[in-house]
């Protein structure tokens, strides 16, 4: 269910961006996302390629998205069971998604790295958090290359972690994202 | 028109301070006073003050064009960045609750005030591209700000969050943030006030704009006015009224047709609203239905204002576009009614019921009634009164008829209302009497004068009337008051009536008893000029020469000069409103805070001008304002409610080796950080220059030190506790004074530490247990030794006499005595001297190797004569090694014997002994293996002998070898006497 607002968004600037100006649609070609779990016990790292993504340069509007059970890289196949079954319990919430808008205002057919914020809602384990998140963006030939680091507090999201895992787990997931997008 | 400039050059600062006396205008009567001006500049650059800030100290902050400023009153600080000298431009400046100084940019960061310097705080959501304009803390102690086009932003767990456009946000540009008393926060906005909440964690925003009555779209400016209410100022319209409680906007009367263009700021000082605008300067408003009065202070002040803030001593700052201005407000209101000429006739005032202002003036009085816009004055004239009869006090009885006290004509009586009045003649005393005050309370007025004149009258019902009758009691027999002056009659609250006189003291009658106080009982002068009792029932008085009294109903205390009463001259005492003692001076006024004995000043510096000395001068209004008359004017003097009137000290920084520390937290120190240097400061704005300071540090001063330096350092203190203090005053006096303190301990070295010295004696003791220790195991090991000498003695002993050894021995010395006796001479000598040596030898540890030598060739002599050829020794070692080589006794003869014993030696099978040294390190004794048919008997015994001697003599190990041809020891070579083995 959580999913639908993501993908309406999604269509919604599709749809409309191709009624007004269809050259200012930009969609992800390749991206990534890595998390990064330091708690003092251990340290898990996942990530996904599996990012996708559009972004409406007139209306500064975004949507991106991901599969959650698409992270791969855990110290064991066992901790990547746990993931998806205990606490992102991802065949219940199989996506976890970023949309919004731009705060800043940018022109996009000019080459050159920028400093922008995005203020979104952020949907993680079904639960909706409105989020800004600071990305720096580089516009290079018509390719637009995003990255972005942020935290997220598992608290936020309803994410409950067994007082066994406390030291194993951080309650705040450092989150990388780099993705390339081009014009469609 | 007064002019006063002061021109002060502080470094590359410098300040204007503009003292203003007197105008002429149109509208509003009155002046504020205590106007000053300042000029921020650096390098002759001036600067443009965009925000002002107050502290929870009361230190006030400038934020400009060229980055934060703190201002003490007199100098303009810089404060810079810690790990830049960037100058943004600061936009806004706020302080939460942990005492945490914010600081936002026009360029959209944010910085934080850490140990006097700002470092720029960067939240992972990143800062805004636009100004910040605002600061709030939430009641859930959450920081949010305002910006200039981006909405507004909120902490919550160390996340950032937006209100913006999508949240219901009716405009981006916001002008100020307030919280209110619910929770919620009001925005400021160019499209009307944003109601912002997070009820339940959901964002809501409702709007409030001219749909709810809101006379204005565009907000500029929101101030608390209490009870959840809030003055909103607006860009075209003027101000109006919030009611948050009712969601109600209501407008000011005077403001229906607001032409004063837009508002700037707002700010609320007791009933009076102040108003800051772009274009037409400041007005004030006495309350909500009140006109709205035009801010003067003497020169075209139509110009733009902004930032209003009041300081902790209730005056206001605020901005120009070119100074940083100060105004004591409505403290201090000069009101120019008269002229010169009036002035001079003037030697008594009073305020009657209706707050209008009586006057003497030559034979009557001018009534003067004060209005917004003026005043009317009307002249009373009194026949009888003449240009040169001095009226020396005026009173107003209950029935509000005023009392006309005179020097030579008694006293008078006139109705305010109806103009009529009556020479009071009822006494013939009264008639030609000098009267010197009239006081009163209730229906009792008091009269006192020259010539015997102490009189106290009774007031009745029937004295509704002028022309009635007046019942007196006259008491200038009594205690002998009467051949006095008597200067104050006073009657307290508790019925007491209080006698000043010339020289004799003060008589109080109570119960229908009379006490003397007088120098006898303690007091320091005789001559008593007024009475005042404070809110708490103190009686003050003042003398002519040696200060205040303050009387609690058992003891006196006295308050003179060195309690901070600048001129002893002192011309009236009074309680004022707030209950502060205020004694009137010639220059101005001291008001004595009765809290704490402390002392301030109102004088020429906030611009009061001359004041009349005549006692009868000083009145006060219906509310306790005090009152007095000077040569510009009717001063009138308001305290303003909440405010200090002391320097409130201050400890600006604390640097240890001229590097800024936390002073918020006690300082814990090494042995070698231990040079400081305190800056502090008196918070005192209306006065900065004329702050006192005193401190101490405890731990190494015991007395207060006197400075009016701002800082004080201390150079390689020694490790201690320390405490340090500094108070601040406006006068030698400090009692009372507001003190700030800083703890810091420098610890011992390490090598002073009480732990470290037990540790030390632990460890010695250790060392001497191990010593002991060992030096039982030497003495074992000696003891051991001691044995496995003894037992070797005996083996040696043993073995030699040996019946075997003899026997042979014998045997071959029959056969050599027949031969050859002189060789069997030889042979007797050489076998007395090899056991001599083995006797000599038995008792010493070692012995040279050249010495041992000597007696294995011994051995071996009387041994060739018994074997001839077929036994041959080889010995190769060097003198050197002979005498610089050692070896336990016995050892080689015993190995030597060893070898001869356990093989044959024949002519088929000779037998050849070598020793020999071997790298310099070793002694090898090596022997060809013949094996004999029947073995002898040893059982090993010597060599296990040997071995044992050198695991006690020596580290290295003897070693055996035996390959079935050759049996080689290995001994190791002793090189010295090195230990005390050998003097046993």
């Amino acid at each position: 269910m959580f999913k639908k607002p993501a993908i309406l968004l999604f269509s919604l600037i599709v749809l409309s961006a191709h009624a007004n100006a269809p050259n200012l649609i930009f969609s992800v070609s390749t991206g990534s996302i890595t998390f990064r779990s330091d708690a003092p016990m251990e340290l898990i790292k996942a990530s996904s390629n599996q990012l996708k993504g559009i972004f409406s340069a007139e209306k500064k509007q975004f949507a991106f998205t991901i599969n959650v059970n698409s992270f791969k890289g855990f110290n064991s196949p066992l901790q990547q069971e746990h993931f998806n079954e205990n606490y992102l319990e991802s065949d219940k919430f199989p996506r976890a998604s970023f949309e919004g808008k731009i705060i800043e205002d940018m022109d996009m057919s000019r080459d050159g790295l920028y400093i922008i914020r995005a203020k979104g809602n952020l949907t993680i384990h079904g639960v909706v958090q409105e989020r800004i998140i600071k990305c720096e963006i580089n516009i290079k030939n018509g390719i637009v290359s995003v990255k972005s680091n942020f935290t997220v507090l598992l608290s936020d999201h309803n994410i409950t972690i067994p007082k066994v895992v406390h030291e194993k787990l951080a309650s705040e997931i450092k989150i990388e994202v780099k993705a390339e997008l081009i014009e469609k | 028109m007064k002019n006063k400039f002061q021109t002060y050059a502080y470094g590359l600062f410098s300040y204007l301070a503009v003292a203003m006396a007197c105008m002429t205008g149109n509208g509003a009567l009155a002046q504020e006073l205590g106007f000053k001006s300042y000029k921020l500049q650096e390098d002759n650059r001036p600067f443009k003050i965009n925000t002002l800030f107050k502290n929870n100290d009361g230190y006030i902050y400038a934020g400009t064009t060229n980055g934060l400023y703190s201002f003490d009153g007199i100098n303009f600080k810089r404060i810079i960045f810690s790990k830049s000298s960037a100058r943004d431009t600061v936009t806004a400046v706020f302080q939460d609750h942990n005492r945490q100084v914010w600081v936002g940019f026009k360029n959209g960061h944010l910085a934080r005030m850490i140990n006097n310097k700002l470092e720029y705080y960067q939240p992972e959501e990143g800062t805004p591209a636009v100004a910040i304009t605002a600061f709030a803390e939430d009641k859930g102690n959450n920081l949010w700000f305002a910006t200039n086009g981006e909405g507004v932003y909120y902490f919550s767990k160390s996340h950032l969050y937006l209100f913006d456009s999508a949240d219901g946000l009716s405009d981006l540009h916001i002008r100020s943030l307030v919280v209110t008393e619910k929770g919620d926060l009001l925005a400021a906005t160019d499209q009307g006030i944003n109601i912002l909440s997070l009820a339940g964690g959901k964002k809501k925003v409702t709007v409030i704009s001219p749909k709810n009555g809101l006379p204005d779209y565009y907000v500029t400016a929101i101030t608390p006015a209490g009870n959840d209410r809030y003055w909103i100022g607006l860009q075209e319209k003027g101000f109006c009224l919030y009611d948050h409680t009712t969601g109600t906007v209501s407008i000011p009367p005077a403001v229906q047709n607001w032409t004063y263009g837009q508002v700037n700021s707002l700010l609320v000082s007791q009933k009076n609203l102040w108003i800051a605008t772009e274009e037409y300067g400041l007005f004030n408003q006495a309350g909500f239905d009140k006109p709205v009065m035009a801010y003067k202070n003497g020169t075209a002040f139509q110009t733009k204002i902004n930032n209003l803030l009041q300081d902790n001593e209730g005056n206001i700052w605020m901005n120009t576009p070119s100074d940083l201005v100060a105004t004591a407000g409505h403290i201090l209101r000069l009101y120019p009614v008269y002229n010169q000429s009036v002035y001079d006739n003037i030697h008594s005032m009073l305020c009657d019921h209706q707050n209008n202002i009586w006057v003497s003036s030559d034979g009557g009085l001018i009534r003067y009634i004060l209005t917004e816009n003026g005043f009317t004055e009307k002249k009373f004239r009194i026949a009888g009164l003449d240009a040169r009869t001095d009226i020396t006090s005026l009173y107003q009885d209950i029935y509000h008829h005023i009392w006309i006290g005179t020097m030579g004509s008694g006293i008078f009586l006139l109705d305010p209302e109806t103009g009529q009045y009556r020479n009071l003649d009822e006494n013939p005393l009264l008639k030609k009497a000098s009267i010197l005050s009239i006081t009163g309370r209730g229906n009792t007025v008091c009269a006192g004068g020259l010539e015997g004149v102490a009189m106290i009258f009774k007031l009745a019902e029937v004295n509704r009337n002028l022309t009635a009758g007046y019942s007196f009691t006259n008491y200038n027999n009594i205690d002998n008051i009467g051949n006095n002056y008597i200067y104050s009659i006073y009657k307290d609250s508790k019925d007491r009536i209080w006698f000043g006189t010339d020289g004799k003291g003060i008589t109080v009658l109570e119960n229908g008893k009379f006490s003397r106080i007088d120098k006898e009982t303690g007091l320091k002068d005789d001559h008593i000029y007024s009475f005042t009792e404070d809110l708490d029932g103190n009686i003050w008085f003042n003398t002519e020469g040696a200060g205040i009294y303050r009387f609690d109903g058992k003891t006196f205390r006295n308050y003179s000069l060195a309690e901070g009463i600048s001129d002893l001259k002192i011309i009236a005492l009074k309680t004022g409103p707030l209950g502060n003692i205020v004694l009137v001076q010639r220059k101005g006024l001291d008001i004595l805070d009765i809290r704490n004995g402390t002392v301030s000043y109102l004088d020429n510096k906030q611009g009061i001008p001359e004041v009349n000395t005549d006692a009868g001068s000083v009145t006060q209004d219906s509310m306790g304002n005090i009152i007095l008359s000077t040569s510009n004017g009717i001063l009138v003097y308001t305290p303003v409610e909440n405010t200090i009137h002391y320097p409130k000290t201050v400890i600006e920084n604390v640097q240890l080796f001229l590097t800024d520390i936390n002073k918020e937290v006690p300082g814990s120190f090494n042995y070698d950080q231990n040079s400081f240097l305190f800056n502090f400061t008196g918070i005192y704005y209306t006065n900065p220059d004329e702050v006192h300071y005193q401190y101490k540090l405890e731990g190494l001063d015991t007395a207060w030190i006197p400075t009016r330096d701002r800082s004080v350092s201390f150079l390689r203190l020694q490790p201690g506790t320390y405490r340090f203090h500094v108070r601040s005053s406006l006068s030698e006096n400090f009692e009372g004074a507001h003190e700030a303190t800083y703890v810091f301990v420098i610890s011992k070295p390490i090598w002073k530490r009480y732990w470290f010295i037990i540790l030390c004696i632990l460890a010695g003791g250790g060392l001497i247990y191990w010593y002991m220790k060992s030096r039982e195991k030497q003495f074992r090991k000696m003891q051991q030794l001691q044995q496995e000498k003894i037992q070797f003695q005996f083996q040696v002993l043993r073995n030699q006499v040996n019946p075997h050894f003899l026997f042979n021995s014998f045997n071959t010395l029959i056969s050599t005595i027949e031969d050859d006796p002189a060789m069997a001479v030889g042979y007797v000598e050489q076998l007395s001297g090899f056991f001599r040596n083995i006797v000599n030898y038995r008792d010493k540890d070692i012995i040279s190797l050249g010495e041992e030598i000597s007696v294995v060739q011994t051995y071996f002599y009387l041994q060739q004569k018994r074997y001839g050829n077929n036994l041959a020794l080889e010995v190769d070692i060097t003198d050197e090694m002979k005498r610089n080589t050692f070896i336990p006794p016995l050892t080689l003869q015993l190995l030597v014997e060893n070898a001869i014993k356990h093989n044959a030696v024949s002519k088929e099978s000779p037998l050849a002994i070598s020793i020999f040294v071997e790298d310099e390190k070793a002694l090898v004794i090596r022997n060809n293996i013949n094996p004999k048919m029947t073995g002898e008997s040893g059982a090993g015994m010597g060599l296990q002998n040997i071995v044992n001697r050198y695991n006690l003599l020596s580290r290295e190990p003897v070693t055996v070898n035996n390959d079935g041809k050759t049996f080689t020891v290995i001994l190791p070579l002793l090189k010295q006497y090195d230990n005390e083995n050998t003097d046993h």
